[in-house]
């Protein structure tokens, strides 16, 4: 759809990453599969070879693998701000599932909608904001009450 | 005034710089100029709407400059500005930051999240008082502007659809395009001009 039709949000990070320290926002990933199907033939095989890496890697994300009869395979991120993903993993070798497990842990859990502005600050302006009169010299000269010597 | 030409005439009417206007015969004058000399009647238009530049003198010109920078000097040094702000090229693009600014870059990065990078290319430095312009760059022992790497996503999918009437033309495809958000953490400026 066009962006007027889907809805949109402006950039921002959560709970101000980065201005301290950096943590990453991946809570929990479950890698759920089945033990017998095809579909689930490379998320297997990445259990077997990749998981106990990727964990490592991690050390702020919890890795719940839960092999369990369903017909497609997949994978469940939640997010440090509650939001969740589920991607499906059918029929995805092992290097992709890597892949796309590396994609998600470097995500905040913020929607992936139309970001309307490629920036965010809090203060916008420093040496003040201009107003049609700032750097305008005046045209008339000021005004002052009449001095009291010369008046009495 | 600067711009008067021997005849008393209007500013405007004198002006080369308004392509429509046509000048009035040469003996079309204000008719209140003659008994006190070349003066024309104060109106809106007798005079340019800018402040009269008086030229000044080279000695003066100069002394006014070294005064201007040993300031900036004075307080660049110890230190006594408060927020900076900055523009820098990045990716193609002229952004103005400050300190704890988002910016979203439109392609991937070759640096991990949580990975603090420098941004080199600074065009103008602010603060409060003062602003340092480079010519194109400022240098690189002079401001410092690092940036943390806080997220490697995709871009919505775009749609890009291409269509022509009348011609049973028309493709569609969806575009992901790799967007990194960078966190600017901090801009120094060090104790040095000349």
């Amino acid at each position: 759809m066009t962006s007027r039709g889907t809805p949109s949000r402006f950039l921002k990070s959560v709970l101000q990453n980065g201005v301290g320290r950096y943590v990453c926002q991946l809570k929990r990933i479950s890698i759920i599969f089945s033990k017998k199907a095809q579909s689930s033939l490379g998320v297997r095989e990445f259990i077997e070879e990749g998981v106990v890496d990727y964990a490592n890697k991690n050390p702020g994300t919890v890795v719940y693998v839960s092999p369990q009869p369903c017909r497609i395979p997949k994978i469940v991120a939640e997010y440090l701000n509650g939001n969740m993903r589920e991607e499906m993993i059918t029929s995805k070798t092992s290097a992709q599932i890597s892949e796309l497990l590396n994609k998600l842990s470097s995500q905040s859990g913020l929607e992936v909608i139309r970001i309307r502005k490629p920036f965010h600050t809090d203060n916008p302006s420093i040496q003040g904001q201009w107003h049609p009169f700032t750097n305008r010299p005046l045209s008339i000269t000021p005004v002052r009450p009449p001095k009291q010597g010369s008046a009495e | 005034m600067a711009l008067r030409r021997g005849s008393a005439t209007l500013w405007r009417t004198c002006s080369p710089l308004l392509p429509g206007l046509r000048l009035p015969l040469p003996g079309v004058v204000c008719p209140h100029s003659t008994a006190a000399g070349d003066l024309v009647a104060r109106t809106s238009l007798s005079r340019p709407p800018w402040r009269e530049i008086v030229p000044e003198p080279e000695e003066e010109q100069r002394r006014r400059h070294a005064a201007l920078v040993s300031r900036v000097n004075q307080q660049i040094e110890r230190q006594g500005f408060g927020r900076l702000f900055a523009v820098v090229h990045v990716a193609g693009r002229q952004w103005k930051i400050t300190d704890e600014d988002l910016v979203l870059i439109e392609n991937h990065i070759d640096a991990e999240c949580g990975d603090r990078i420098r941004l080199e290319k600074v065009l103008l430095v602010g603060a409060e008082d003062f602003t340092l312009l480079g010519r194109p760059l400022l240098e690189k022992e002079l401001v410092r502007v690092e940036a943390t790497v806080i997220e490697k996503t995709e871009s919505w999918p775009k749609v890009h659809m291409q269509f022509r009437k009348r011609h049973r033309f028309q493709r569609k495809r969806t575009i992901i395009q790799p967007q990194t958000v960078l966190r600017i953490n901090c801009i120094e400026l060090a104790p040095r001009l000349t």
